[in-house]
């Protein structure tokens, strides 16, 4: 009886800003380092590779709200993406302009990554926030061995 | 020439233009290292779980594309 209410997850909010914050953080913070770690590869994988194919241009909060939206999900990092290619990109010469933005596949390509790392990042914000304790399962096996 | 001009992180990669469907591995790629990490129940085997993840999306987009190529150019001009 107490074993099993002990691995009943409880709900953590912490680690869930954490996991937002900087994908991965929140699961380092419930003590799953290596899982962490990991996940902020994957996602920072996704996010710097969607910059490197298609520009800055990417992440666009004004032209492209509804990616945006999936995007923010990355966490502060595609804020200061969106706040350079406002304040730098938009504001620069047309000359400029026509040489650093992304068309065609290589803007969809871009955008997809950095939406699909940051859905796949949400995905890891909710396990961080509720999902199962496995630190502690590990330790238990361990214990049992 | 192009590639000179070219700033990693802020201006577009666009040499891989014609050749940007090779970009589906390295998405897929980094989609399965983030959710594997977090849905495998032990990390020992967490690296061929990654593999196979990646090699069976990119093979399922991949069949989804000739299906629908095959659908496009012979199924619908005989309906």
């Amino acid at each position: 009886m107490s074993q099993s209410k002990s691995t009943q997850s409880s709900l953590r909010p912490g680690a869930a800003v954490l996991a937002w914050i900087l994908p991965g953080l929140g699961h380092v913070a419930i003590g799953q380092t290596r899982r962490g770690f990991l996940m902020m590869f994957g996602i920072l994988f996704l996010f710097f590779g969607g910059l490197l194919i298609g520009g800055i241009d990417v992440v666009d909060m004004k032209q492209d709200r509804l990616w945006f939206i999936a995007q923010a999900c990355n966490g502060p990092v595609a804020f200061i993406a969106d706040y350079f290619n406002q304040s730098m990109l938009k504001t620069a010469d047309l000359a400029t302009q026509a040489r650093m933005t992304s068309l065609g596949n290589i803007n969809s390509t871009g955008t997809l990554y950095i939406a699909l790392g940051g859905l796949m990042n949400l995905i890891l914000i909710l396990d961080a926030f509720g999902g199962p304790d496995r630190g502690s399962e590990h330790r238990r096996r361990r214990e049992s061995d | 020439m192009q590639l000179i001009a070219w700033i990693p992180f802020a201006g577009p990669l666009n040499s891989m233009q014609s050749i940007w469907y090779v970009l589906l591995v390295p998405l897929t790629f980094g989609i399965a290292v983030a959710y594997k990490a977090m849905r495998v129940s032990s990390l020992e085997n967490y690296w061929r779980q990654v593999l196979l993840m990646t090699t069976q999306v990119t093979v399922g987009i991949v069949a989804l594309g000739i299906l629908l190529i095959l659908f496009v150019k012979y199924l619908v001009p005989i309906l």
